[in-house]
């Protein structure tokens, strides 16, 4: 295996600015939600506020003047009673005639416990919705995005990457939402509230209360630092795990032909210990500052007693312990949060580079498209190279004109680049030099909508998508109806053994179409080219792995299919280029011979080469 | 029903009907069962940090009775000094307890991956005909995960408050016997909440699971069919179809979202309800003379101490619903039996390669489709070296047959024989090990080349390699690969044409010396002057090997010992080529019409 081709690319600074700002651009949308969420911290933080207060109020006023303790003075600083906020506050605790103080307090208290719940859970219920309906549209954007890739990507990216990029990472981020970055603002915020409130009450006590925070401050340096590496390193691995699982479930029926599975489980366990492993680094780490956070939080309390003696009413330390719990009570959970974020910014990372991928197709701006004036059905190559990597040709100044309705052929040995022809003129890939005409309009001037409506092509691996018989003729065109659908598999001769199935052509088809044999599969795909029509129909040798009784069949079906229009075949066997106008034969990316089977026979050159080895290969095909 | 030799690690499971919570939880039991140090040792961490966290109050409560009895400055400060050695000394100890708790969820959760991917690995055909890739996929990725998130952080919180409780409440008892009872009353209210919550919350969890393994089925097929996609034009079709699973699993989310904030808020407000009481009721006592200032405090800060663990809770039982309900997932695949071991095994180690199938007929295990069998009334006898030619009609049941000798599916008893001796009854080691076959799809893994066409012998020389390429005409091609046979391939790697693939595949095969060799539909893909080189070299191998060949041609199975002609899933004729051309059946029409073909495209006269 080369770790290299499927590690995650190396991800740069996880915390970045310009990450958020594009976030940011799926959730403006919801701005009301999120102005909303950060409103509601403002009455949060004041009810909680409001209960240590109430707190002290009941221990230096309201026992004091049964005796217990002595009237403690008021520790609002000037700066509060200058507002006159103090005077609105002894208003507020003056009971009702006829309540007692302490159960007006007790009132008091239990009406703040409550509103506060409810804030926040109309807090916490925005903070997640909106979230969730951002991710949702990033998560669409992203599909359509994937859709609009040029096959070349596809060529590079597997499968279960993208399935990742659409689900776990988008999961991924939108957890950030609901425990990640709002949450974080939050409860910044909330810190920021109680330490001044704190150095409001008392600043002296304040100032030794805080004592700890430049060693958590240190603590939570330490651990970023620490476990980034380490969050990556899990990172990689897991996404080694997940596409060895993808990629043996896919190829399962090898496996247990090749007898490999003990072979398979001993690599696999090598890189789930390896996973393990890196996440044990990482455990230390969180454990290490959830411990430090829980020690300073213990100790600040032994701190601010030690301070507040004889300085503070025991009403003010209560204030002081019950402030500074909250102070610390977000830092718990910090490398929690801290985990999420760093996943939360890898994935969005990955997703942005997914979705910033440019197409190498794209369509021009509409008012440079250019649509052929009719539809005859005309090809024309000129001067076309192309590779699939740079410097390595594949077709090399390959020129040819099929005129309308006029049959052709490409021959050549495997790799020769006949199949290339084919995924250019589709427009899969984009040539890079020369033009391809298609009635006399440059492919790369018109709508990739148009193009494939004009041409269209029956590959050699047929896919099937889940769905029935009936939906994977007409791939979700509305125009072509029941009947169409059951006259192109007529024409094919494909209706013979779909109305054998249990549920004629509603049959659903299962996922890799294990319950149709190959030559059923293609049958299919005939149907499929049948039903959609086009100007120009592409083949590429599909019919060798069919039975000899259904290739006649087939062959008859395409004849139909051929009949009005220009065609296309690219043959791997001989046989089944019969009737055409013109051969092509290539050879290592070039035409080096063309014109009709007679005539290339007695040209006595590749094709004739070819036609005798096939000839040779069909009288001898012993096989035992 | 799991069985002893199955990757089930405890037989008490087979008390329990499989898909049920309980068998899950029971599964998930036997693994934390396999680590009692971890778990003991974390019990005695647990208990020892539980009672210095409660001992903290205890000293806050000092200090404060030390201010108001007036004591000296130097006794009230040592008292101060308590307070934060104790402090110190839980959050040490609730270092260790931290880190052995989630190691050990890291230890149950790789030991449960290997467990899912050995099992994977047993399942037979049948099983990946019914599960889809991206279903078996989500449940190795995000259950996993999410019984990990179980075992780690809910477990410890779900051990620990219950402990914390007991211990604060019998202190608080014996403070003050009402206030203790009344500060605790809030708390098992939650548990009400909590279950009414929970069993919302267990079902929706569970449609956001499918919402979004459904969703992954459908990334997954829009990608693997992206070429027919574009070339019909389908992507607008692909985006709505895609936005419906989006929109089903983004109202399912929210749905679940509901549940969660409320159970949050609820959380948060109980340790407030809680000080509330100490308030009211603690208030009246110290007015009352009856409680002093020191215990009213000491009583606050055990609200404040089980604040944390509270708020956790609610977290906590959002983890141990997700926990159960993916755990259930993971024990559905876990539970599939393997149908395709070892039972009752003779001690075979090699084959001869004969082949014997009497009356045998086959269906699907498919519920849905291919209601009928795909093979009837088979029986054939193959000589051990001889080789069998098949030939048949599209769906006619060539590939079922084919799949059926290395036991892909299970077939019942007394059906096939290898030498003699029922199939059930070969080890399949021995069975796999004697036979090599070419399946009609080529797949490739994202390895080298040379590690693919070593596939079923990892450690074979770089020559065996070398020539099982040049018989199957792939060694040709090799120089056109960036680092020949060192060149990555598969899905991650280089893409390699049909033909190449189908060559690869036929090479893995060779590069095996089976006893039985068997090729379906092998060289379809391949042109035709490559086909004649590999068969001039496949004659060399075919010697002394019994050879199965499946063909949609007559021409490729002529000269084969002995042909069968398949129709519908029957065996319609039999015998030798010239026998079957004679008798002028099925194969001696589908012999004219291939010569038919053939002679329409020229290519019978050049010959």
């Amino acid at each position: 295996m080369n770790p290299e081709i499927h590690e995650e690319e190396a991800l740069g600074k996880a915390y970045d600015l310009h990450l958020l700002g594009r976030l940011w651009a799926y959730v403006q949308p919801y701005w009301l939600q999120v102005l909303c969420t950060v409103l509601l911290v403002v009455p949060i933080f004041a009810l909680e506020i409001a209960q240590p207060f109430l707190m002290r109020a009941g221990m230096d006023g309201v026992f004091a003047e049964h005796g217990t303790l002595e009237h403690a003075p008021s520790g609002m600083s000037r700066v509060v009673s200058g507002l006159g906020i103090d005077r609105g506050l002894e208003w507020l605790m003056q009971p009702p005639a006829g309540l007692p103080a302490l159960g007006w307090l007790a009132v008091l208290y239990f009406v703040s416990a409550v509103f506060a719940a409810l804030m926040q859970y109309l807090h916490m219920l925005l903070m997640t919705t909106t979230g969730q309906n951002a991710m949702r549209d990033l998560r669409r954007m992203a599909f359509a995005k994937i859709q609009q890739l040029h096959m070349g990507f596809f060529d590079r990216y597997p499968v279960g990457r993208i399935v990742t990029r659409t689900t776990n990472d988008i999961e991924n981020v939108a957890e950030m939402f609901s425990a990640g970055i709002v949450a974080l603002l939050t409860d910044i915020l909330k810190m920021i509230g109680f330490a001044s409130v704190l150095l409001l009450v008392d600043e002296r006590l304040a100032f030794w209360s805080f004592l700890a925070v430049p060693v958590l401050a240190v603590a939570a340096a330490i651990f970023r630092f620490k476990v980034r590496s380490a969050f990556r390193d899990v990172r990689v691995r897991i996404a080694r795990i997940n596409a060895h699982i993808q990629e043996t479930v896919t190829g399962m029926k090898v496996v247990q032909l090749f007898a490999r599975e003990d072979r398979n489980l001993r690599d696999f366990d090598a890189m789930n210990a390896g996973h393990r492993d890196a996440w044990n680094r990482s455990i230390h780490y969180d454990a290490l500052l959830f411990a430090t956070v829980e020690a300073s939080s213990q100790m600040t309390i032994a701190i601010i007693l030690w301070a507040g003696m004889g300085i503070a009413t025991p009403g003010t330390l209560y204030v002081f312990i019950d402030l500074m719990r909250r102070f610390f009570m977000p830092l718990r959970d910090l490398s929690a949060k801290y985990s999420v974020m760093q996943s939360s910014m890898a994935s969005a990372e990955r997703i942005f580079q997914l979705i910033d991928t440019e197409p190498a197709v794209r369509d021009r701006p509409v008012e440079q498209l250019e649509a052929p004036s009719d539809r005859r059905g005309e090809v024309e190559f000129e001067n076309v190279w192309f590779a699939y990597t740079p410097g390595e040709w594949v077709l090399r100044d390959v020129s040819f004109r099929v005129a309308p309705g006029e049959k052709v052929a490409f021959v050549g040995a495997t790799g020769a680049g006949k199949t290339t022809i084919i995924s250019l003129l589709g427009r899969l890939y984009e040539v890079e030099r020369g033009t391809i005409r298609v009635d006399g309009v440059d492919i790369r001037a018109m709508a990739q909508r148009d193009l494939r409506q004009r041409v269209v092509t029956v590959l050699q691996d047929v896919f099937l998508f889940s769905g029935s018989v009936a939906e994977n003729i007409a791939l979700g065109r509305d125009d072509i109806s029941r009947a169409d659908v059951e006259r192109a598999a007529r024409a094919v001769q494909a209706d013979r053994f779909i109305e054998r199935l249990p549920d004629g052509y509603d049959t659903p088809i299962h996922e890799r179409a294990t319950n149709f044999s190959a030559g059923q599969r293609q049958l299919l795909s005939f149907a499929r080219a049948l039903a959609h029509g086009a100007d120009v129909l592409v083949l590429d040798e599909a019919t060798s792995s069919i039975d000899s009784e259904t290739e006649l069949l087939v062959q008859e079906g395409i004849r139909v299919l051929m009949a009005d229009r220009t065609a296309i075949a690219i043959a791997h066997r001989l046989s089944t280029i019969q009737d055409v106008d013109r051969i092509y034969a290539f050879d290592h990316g070039q035409i080096v011979e063309s014109g009709s089977h007679v005539e290339l026979l007695a040209a006595g050159g590749l094709y004739q080469m070819l036609h005798e080895l096939q000839a040779a290969g069909d009288e001898r095909a012993t096989v035992a | 029903m799991s069985s002893p030799e199955s990757s089930t690690p405890d037989a008490a499971l087979r008390d329990f009907s499989v898909g049920s919570v309980q068998h899950a939880v029971r599964r998930l039991w036997a693994y934390i069962h396999r680590h009692p140090i971890y778990y003991t040792v974390w019990a005695v961490l647990t208990l020892s940090y539980s009672a210095g966290f409660l001992l903290i109050p205890i000293l806050v409560g000092r200090v404060i009775s030390g201010i108001g009895d007036g004591l000296e400055i130097a006794a009230i400060q040592q008292r101060c000094v308590w307070v934060f050695v104790v402090g110190a000394g839980t959050a040490a100890l609730r270092y260790f307890s931290r880190v052995l708790v989630f190691s050990a969820a890291r230890e149950v959760e790789y030991e449960m991956r290997n467990d899912l991917f050995a099992h994977l690995q047993r399942l037979p055909q049948s099983f990946y005909f019914r599960w889809r890739t991206g279903d078996i996929m989500s449940r190795c990725v995000n259950d996993l995960n999410s019984v990990r998130m179980l075992l780690g952080p809910g477990l410890l919180s779900a051990v620990q408050t219950p402990v914390l409780f007991l211990f604060a409440l019998g202190w608080m008892f014996y403070r003050d016997p009402l206030l203790a009872v009344l500060v605790i009353l809030p708390y098992p209210t939650f548990v009400l909440i909590a279950r009414y919550f929970g069993s919302r919350m267990y079902g929706r969890n569970l449609l956001v699971q499918q919402g979004l393994a459904d969703m992954s089925n459908q990334v997954q097929e829009a990608v693997s069919g992206i070429s027919v996609v574009k070339s019909y034009a389908m992507e607008d079709e692909q985006v709505r179809r895609f936005g419906r699973a989006n929109d089903t699993l983004f109202a399912r989310q929210i749905s679940l979202v509901y549940i969660n904030a409320g159970m949050q808020s609820i959380m948060m407000a109980l340790p407030a309800t809680a000080m509330f009481v100490v308030l009211l009721v603690g208030g009246s006592h110290v007015m009352a003379g009856t409680l002093t200032l020191g215990v009213f405090f000491e009583f606050t800060m055990y609200v404040y101490q089980l604040s944390f663990p509270t708020f956790m809770l609610g977290w906590t039982v959002t983890l141990l619903q997700r926990g159960a309900a993916a755990m259930q997932r993971i024990d559905e695949v876990l539970s599939v039996e393997p149908s395709i071991r070892d039972r009752e095994v003779d001690p075979i180690e090699s084959l001869r390669g004969e082949i014997e199938i009497r009356d045998l007929t086959f269906a699907y295990p498919v519920a849905d489709v291919d209601r009928e069998p795909a093979l009837r009334d088979i029986s054939l006898f193959v000589p051990a070296g001889s080789s069998l030619g098949v030939v048949g009609t599209v769906g006619s049941g060539k590939t079922t047959l084919a799949s059926l000798i290395p036991r892909l599916f299970e077939v019942p008893e007394g059906k096939v024989f290898l030498d003699g001796i029922d199939i059930a009854r070969i080890p399949l080691a021995t069975l796999r090990k004697s036979i090599a076959s070419v399946p009609q799809d080529s797949f490739l893994f994202s390895m080298t080349l040379a590690e693919n066409v070593a596939y079923g012998d990892p450690d074979a020389s770089r020559e065996a390699i070398e020539q099982a390429a040049r018989r199957a005409q792939l060694h040709k091609d090799v120089d056109e690969l960036p680092e020949r046979y060192d060149t990555v391939v598969g899905e991650r790697g280089v893409m390699l044409s049909g033909g190449q693939r189908q060559r690869t595949a036929l090479a893995r095969a060779l590069l095996l010396r089976p006893e039985i060799l068997i090729l379906d539909d092998t060289l379809s893909a391949v042109d035709a002057a490559t086909e004649v080189a590999i068969q001039q070299g496949l004659s060399e191998v075919f010697r002394g090997r019994t050879v199965v060949v499946v063909a949609s041609r007559v021409n490729s199975v002529r000269d084969c010992d002995q042909i069968i002609v398949l129709d519908q899933g029957r065996i319609v004729e039999q015998g030798r080529h010239d026998d079957l051309i004679a008798r002028k059946g099925l194969y001696a029409r589908l012999a004219l019409e291939e010569q038919d073909a053939e002679r329409a495209s020229g290519v019978g006269e050049v010959a």
